[in-house]
């Protein structure tokens, strides 16, 4: 189901307090947040190219950012290394509450 | 009318919808009149460019807004630079350049046109001459250069006239014949060019340019005490003292709220502006309405106008669907045959007499005509149904006749509820065309329900509310006493209930199905989207492909 959305880790190093409450506002529309400048989203490559055009428009020189891309493989083994809970993995295109 | 078409003749173009013009007539057409933009990643990975660009260049980065009614143009050149005492355009492309036979570096013809235009504009704003223009391809970092001369200007004169006669035409120009562009084009999953060759060559065997699955999620809030509100880029939902749950933006498609969930303006200001669906179901289970936050696409709608006033089209259309709808059902008896060597006769009967009823739809001449029919072969799906139940399954769950309004017992009550939320996925598809949904060519202006989706409806009743309610009866899936709230003859589903039957309904829309006519295999849920946008072609000189969902 939904073949095409793949996980990616976001992670970033912004010197600037505003630019960097601008990115992590921006990224909480796309995923949720791990740690303090770590995000895991699960996107399609349009939203990917979506997110990386919005970032870009904030993000200066100095700052860093890296995009990790996850396979099916490397969310089992981010799964097996850690404790239980830290990466759930819901395939579901809906949700009731 | 009259005056949209005045003020589109002397409106100026955008550069960029000239690029679009000579890239593919139909894609102009589809962004400038029917105001259709969809964006795909390489669209975003071009902005992204330019952002970076800009960051490079911070000190000489200009952006330069110019317009000429004269010329008839308007646009926003890239970078501009001084060379020799002359400026030059330039414009940054995230791809690769066309190649010659020489495999030399060449611009590829929309983009030609696009440097020629920004040097059109530029020599007619700024009084000057501007000997070339530069297109850098980033992804083989090459720089073509783009003479102007007197050929290039008249191109861009001859495209601009070309553009503007085209926009005030009422005519949706056909797919491009370059196959290839298609495969690039951000437009293809509205525009469907490989339906439209197919419908054209029933031969074509056609690739799946239309998304597999929906990527955002649908989100039922059926908690009657909860809240919906706005949080930055997420959608925050607290229900009682729990802690709020997260929901970011871009990964919502809908938000269906039944009963009395309170959403905030903030919220559904945001939905409306990301394009996420709102809809409203009451506590008896039945769709109340929708946020229609439909923009522009007004051409799509006078044509449907247009076409749906035609009895002649309606009758075919009606035909089409009936006919659907009922072998859909039939097809569904005859499974049941298979199992039910008891009911074997009965069933036989009814099938048949079916099949006798669908053979005579091609022969109607009236709408009214047609409704008996209709109502015909609904008594005998009806009455072969209590066939399709198991032996294990307690009296309580029988079904006994179709009855609603309010429905009598827990068969119908599942059945009612089911067509609840289908009307609503229905009435979702249509706003995202674009389509008016009072407008229909079947059923009649009067239900509180809006026709065209009442219409649509028929296609999905089957696969994705009959078969989820008698496959989970018969699975044994539901508790009478927790599931269901009786109130003397009067029969509806309990929060318990109303939670386990979206779980059902919502993974068969996630169920893979192969479409009969086009032969790619896509989910439910896309499919709904898929026959809203082949019924449009019905009427758009692409006839052919709509109401053939017919169960195998
Ligand atoms: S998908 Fe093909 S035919 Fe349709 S607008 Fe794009 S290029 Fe033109």
């Amino acid at each position: 189901m939904g073949e095409s959305k793949n996980w990616y880790l976001i992670c970033y190093d912004i010197r600037d307090p505003k630019r960097w409450r601008q990115v992590y506002k921006q990224l909480e529309g796309y995923g949720e947040r791990l740690q303090f400048s770590i995000f895991r989203c699960r996107l399609t490559p349009r939203e990917r190219e979506k997110l990386r055009w919005q970032l870009e428009k904030v993000l200066t020189e100095e700052d860093d950012l890296l995009i990790v891309g996850l396979c099916n493989q490397c969310i089992e083994r981010v799964r097996a290394c850690n404790r239980s809970g830290a990466w759930p993995v819901s395939e579901q295109n809906f949700k009731i509450f | 009318m009259e005056q949209t078409v005045a003020s589109a003749e002397t409106e100026t173009l955008r550069v960029n919808s000239l690029h679009a013009f000579a890239y593919c007539q139909r894609l102009f057409y589809l962004e400038e009149v029917e105001e259709l933009y969809t964006q795909n990643e390489s669209v975003f990975a071009g902005r992204r460019l330019h952002a970076e660009l800009q960051k490079l260049e911070r000190e000489d980065w200009q952006e330069f807004n110019l317009e000429s009614v004269a010329l008839g143009l308007r646009g926003r050149v890239d970078a501009l630079r001084t060379l020799e005492g002359h400026l030059i355009p330039y414009e940054h492309k995230i791809g690769r350049c066309y190649r010659d036979r020489q495999q030399q570096p060449q611009a590829w013809h929309s983009d030609r046109v696009q440097i020629l235009a920004y040097a059109c504009l530029l020599e007619t704003v700024l009084g000057v001459t501007v000997p070339e223009g530069r297109i850098h391809y980033h992804r083989d970092n090459v720089t073509v250069r783009v003479p102007v001369d007197e050929a290039g200007r008249q191109l861009v004169r001859d495209t601009i006239e070309q553009a503007r006669q085209l926009r005030a035409s009422l005519e949706r120009p056909p797919v491009c014949r370059n196959e290839r562009l298609c495969l690039n084009c951000s437009l293809a999953p509205v525009c469907l060019p490989e339906e439209a060759r197919l419908a054209r060559d029933p031969e074509h065997l056609p690739l799946r340019l239309f998304p597999r699955d929906d990527e955002r999620e649908i989100i039922h809030v059926t908690a009657g005490k909860a809240l919906i509100r706005r949080a930055g880029e997420q959608l925050r939902i607290a229900i009682d003292d729990e802690p709020e749950q997260k929901l970011p933006i871009q990964q919502v498609g809908q938000i269906v709220i039944h009963k009395f969930a309170q959403i905030t303006t903030p919220a559904i200001h945001l939905c409306a502006y990301q394009d996420v669906g709102v809809h409203f179901i009451s506590s008896g289970g039945r769709y109340i309405g929708s946020i229609d936050n439909r923009k522009g696409s007004i051409q799509r709608r006078i044509r449907q106008y247009q076409a749906l006033t035609n009895p002649d089209q309606c009758l075919r259309l009606a035909q089409l669907l009936v006919n659907c709808r009922g072998q859909s059902q039939r097809r569904l008896l005859l499974r049941a045959q298979r199992n039910r060597q008891d009911a074997l006769p009965a069933l036989q009967e009814i099938t048949t007499q079916m099949e006798q009823l669908l053979d005579t739809i091609s022969h109607t001449d009236s709408l009214e005509a047609l409704r008996g029919i209709e109502g015909h072969l609904a008594a005998l799906y009806f009455s072969g149904l209590p066939y399709l139940i198991g032996d294990q399954v307690p009296e309580k769950l029988h079904f006994n006749g179709r009855n609603r309004r309010p429905p009598q017992d827990r068969f119908n009550a599942l059945l009612s509820f089911g067509y609840g939320m289908l009307l609503k996925d229905v009435m979702n598809a249509i706003l995202t065309v674009g389509l008016e949904p009072a407008f229909g060519f079947y059923h009649q202006p009067r239900t509180q329900a809006p026709p065209l989706a009442l219409d649509l409806m028929e296609i999905f009743r089957v696969p994705l509310v009959d078969m989820v309610v008698i496959a989970s009866i018969n699975r044994m899936q539901w508790n009478f006493d927790e599931c269901f709230e009786v109130c003397r003859d009067h029969v509806w589903l309990s929060d318990d209930g109303r939670r386990k039957f979206i779980q059902l309904y919502e993974a068969r829309k996630g169920e893979m199905w192969k479409h009969p006519v086009t032969n790619y295999s896509l989910t439910y849920r896309r499919l709904l989207e898929l026959e809203v946008r082949l019924l449009e072609k019905e009427w758009c000189g692409e006839a052919g492909l709509f109401g053939k969902l017919i169960l195998r």
